[in-house]
């Protein structure tokens, strides 16, 4: 008995430590609130957060993003003319909506941060838009593709691609360019079922019959029977709408029941956990995505560089558009900073009018934060053994096959 | 027709894992009249434990000659069985016994298995990773065709998977009811104070049984690996599905645990792909769950002791 009153006094004594500790930064974090009042002069340091999947099934993404916002700040930090300094906090939501929240907690809690870079999945992106929104962060998302998130009342939302009301068509169209029969597959996530209705849409409209399939991606672990389906259909082309681990396994079950017609797949598939995880079962997949191959222009060229010099590995899927966000961020703090005060809604109000020439194209935000009608790229991409090449602009683009 | 055909080989495939994972719930239930929740994570252990031996052993794109893929096969099979052997014999000490020998309420035991269980996954999360797509490397054609009659094709691992399956399950139910160590299981089940009275140690008894029914999840992490994938998450939704097949064929009954293995795999890949509804689009893949459990729940109301009856003893 008496070893194990011991054992609960040093108990008591470790959480009370971590307490006093837990004190600690959250007063360091409150010295920030002078940084707000932006009197200029001296060496402000101002917050950027990053939300989205750093642990967990879909981390490779909320990595690829993280790398790219932390370039962003590092660069800017070697910047001396820009007379404040970046810090970045990582706000680690797992990709789960019902874990986002206290993502966002943390971040809003810190009254240094003046914008937020994610949340990356649509998911994550409905359940706290609006706290960001109410505390007058600016969001300034990267991936977050989901058609419906600019119509949602976020008031603070910008996001730097093409939404899947505008991918999805462009896909469908390059689809119904050489099939006449589409088999339609969600994973019934938010961005999943939004982007397989955008296409499903799309291809009616075209006169393409579409046959509506779903596999839930948190309850099969067996795409066999789907795989099956695919194929007894009897359609010329599927397109999977979902994410890339899922999209592997579907891709090897496929080519089990020896699937022979168009295999196609939005942004959510298109990364390197798809490409390894399906080995050569992925060969000839396609990808439409609103994001940048970043290896076409001459700023992304240095910007690929860079990545691969600090990060020892190329930038993936929705690097180079995390890094626009950041810079994004930047610059509206910048020009929040020269009109005199740099507070969130400052901050917000000077991403809102920006023009940015970023290294995924010029970035402009309409009334509802979203790229204007029209405005973003959406490139096809094709699995070719195993690495992912860019086939250009998907409306440009030939017919498959 | 060939169409349904290859929905029943999915559907005997995946049964065939449901069964192997089912038998373990059921086995222990038999002896102890507990359900051990930590059984997913012994699948899930046993998936890992095969991937280091098998890895160590073959390579990505390796073309051994078939009696090397046999050679592996065994060896992942057998490294996954002692795997998940180990880890559930590790279970029956740290997290049953104890409890055991205070006499603790049924709750506790309960508790104890969701703690296990969570320790368990995340300890492979953080001693692998966390992703959710980890394979095997690939040493033989997993794709070809054992079968190819009249577009019914059997391919090499679904054939591997039922045939393993079907083996091992032979072995028990021999086992159980034909050897000394059998018909000790078999009296623990169904009375084990007397069972004690006549000299038989009822612990050691409990702990080949948690070593049978984890050599058996072990071997089906294996498989499932081999086929699928394997995470620190996989074992989850195999779990709860094998365990609704142990109580659907009588949980405690082993033959009844094989039953409802393949029954429910049968169950879930069928009825949602039935030509009927399926072309014409009513319903898909996605209702898989919600058209099993309803066929679970209907079966269970008019036999609520399961398809065969509950307890070890009776039916074994």
């Amino acid at each position: 008995m008496r070893s194990r009153s011991v054992v609960s006094m040093a108990a008591v004594a470790v959480v009370g430590a971590l307490t006093l500790t837990g004190c600690g930064s959250s007063s360091s974090g409150g010295g920030g609130l002078k940084a707000d009042s932006g009197s200029g002069g001296g060496s402000k340091t101002y917050t950027i957060a990053f939300e989205g999947p750093l642990s967990g099934d879909n981390a490779q993404l909320g990595i690829n993003e993280v790398n790219g916002v932390e370039l962003a700040i590092e660069q800017a930090n070697a910047d001396k003319s820009l007379g404040f300094k970046l810090k970045l906090l990582k706000a680690d939501d797992v990709g789960d909506p019902a874990k986002a929240p206290a993502a966002a907690a943390t971040v809003i809690q810190d009254t240094n941060v003046m914008g937020v870079v994610g949340p990356s999945f649509s998911g994550a992106t409905q359940a706290v838009g609006g706290k960001y929104g109410d505390a007058g962060i600016a969001i300034v998302n990267p991936s977050a593709s989901n058609g419906e998130l600019q119509d949602q009342g976020f008031k603070t939302w910008h996001r730097v691609i093409p939404n899947d009301y505008a991918e999805g068509p462009a896909a469908a169209d390059w689809l119904a360019k050489s099939v006449k029969k589409v088999i339609v597959v969600s994973d019934k996530s938010a961005y999943g079922d939004g982007v397989a209705g955008a296409v499903s849409k799309e291809l009616k409209a075209k006169g393409v019959t579409v046959i509506e399939q779903a596999a839930d991606a948190t309850a099969t672990k067996d795409y066999g029977p789907i795989a099956q389906t695919v194929k007894s259909s009897g359609a010329e082309a599927l397109f999977y709408a979902g994410y890339d681990a899922q999209g592997a396994q579907f891709a090897k079950a496929l080519k089990a029941v020896d699937y022979t017609g168009v295999r196609m797949s939005g942004n959510g598939v298109k990364s390197d956990v798809f490409t390894k995880g399906a080995g050569d079962a992925g060969n000839g997949w396609y990808f439409s995505c609103g994001c940048a191959d970043a290896t076409t222009s001459s700023t992304a060229k240095d910007f690929a560089a860079a990545y691969k010099a600090k990060f020892n590995t190329d930038p993936s899927t929705y690097s180079p558009e995390a890094y626009d966000a950041a810079n994004i961020v930047i610059q509206a703090i910048k020009t929040a900073k020269g009109k005199g005060s740099v507070t969130r809604s400052s901050v917000n109000d000077a991403v809102s009018a920006i023009d940015y020439k970023g290294i995924t194209g010029d970035i402009k935000f309409g009334s509802n934060g979203d790229l204007p009608e029209g405005s973003g790229v959406v490139n096809l991409y094709q699995d070719e053994n195993g690495t992912i090449k860019s086939l250009g602009d998907i409306t440009k683009a030939a017919a498959a096959k | 027709m060939h169409e349904f055909l290859n929905y029943v080989v999915l559907g005997l495939t995946r049964g065939s894992m449901y069964a192997l994972i089912a038998l373990g719930y059921t086995l222990v239930y038999g002896v102890l009249q507990l359900i051990n929740f930590a059984h997913s994570e012994v699948f899930m252990s046993g998936a890992f434990g095969s991937y280091l031996v098998v890895n160590a052993v073959t390579h990505d794109g390796a073309h051994p000659a078939w009696y090397g893929v046999i050679g592996i096969l065994v060896l992942g099979l057998g490294s996954g069985a002692a795997v998940g052997a180990a880890v559930a014999y590790g279970l029956e000490r740290v997290a049953y016994r104890p409890l055991r020998r205070r006499g603790a309420p049924k709750l506790a035991f309960l508790i104890s298995a969701i703690g296990a269980s969570f320790f368990l996954s995340q300890l492979a999360g953080k001693l692998f990773n966390r992703l959710n797509n980890n394979d095997f490397p690939t040493y033989f054609n997993v794709n070809h065709h054992v079968v190819a009659v009249a577009g019914v094709t059997v391919s090499l691992v679904q054939a591997i998977i039922i045939v393993s399956a079907l083996v091992m399950m032979l072995f028990l139910d021999t086992m159980v009811n034909r050897t000394k160590l059998g018909s000790s299981i078999r009296a623990v089940a169904e009375d084990a104070p007397t069972a004690a009275l006549m000299g038989i140690d009822i612990d050691k008894t409990i702990a080949r049984t948690f070593i049978i029914g984890g050599a058996l999840a072990g071997a089906a992490g294996f498989l499932f690996g081999t086929a699928y994938f394997f995470s620190n998450t996989m074992g989850f939704i195999p779990g709860v599905k094998a365990f609704a097949a142990a109580v659907l064929g009588g949980i405690g009954n082993i033959r009844g645990a094989m039953l409802g293995g393949m029954l429910l795999g049968l169950i879930e890949v069928l009825l949602p792909t039935f030509p009927w509804w399926h072309a014409t689009g009513l319903i898909g893949i996605q209702w898989t769950d919600v058209v099993a459990f309803l066929i679970l729940v209907l079966i269970l109301v008019l036999r609520p002791t399961g398809l065969l009856g509950e307890k070890l003893g009776r039916a074994a």
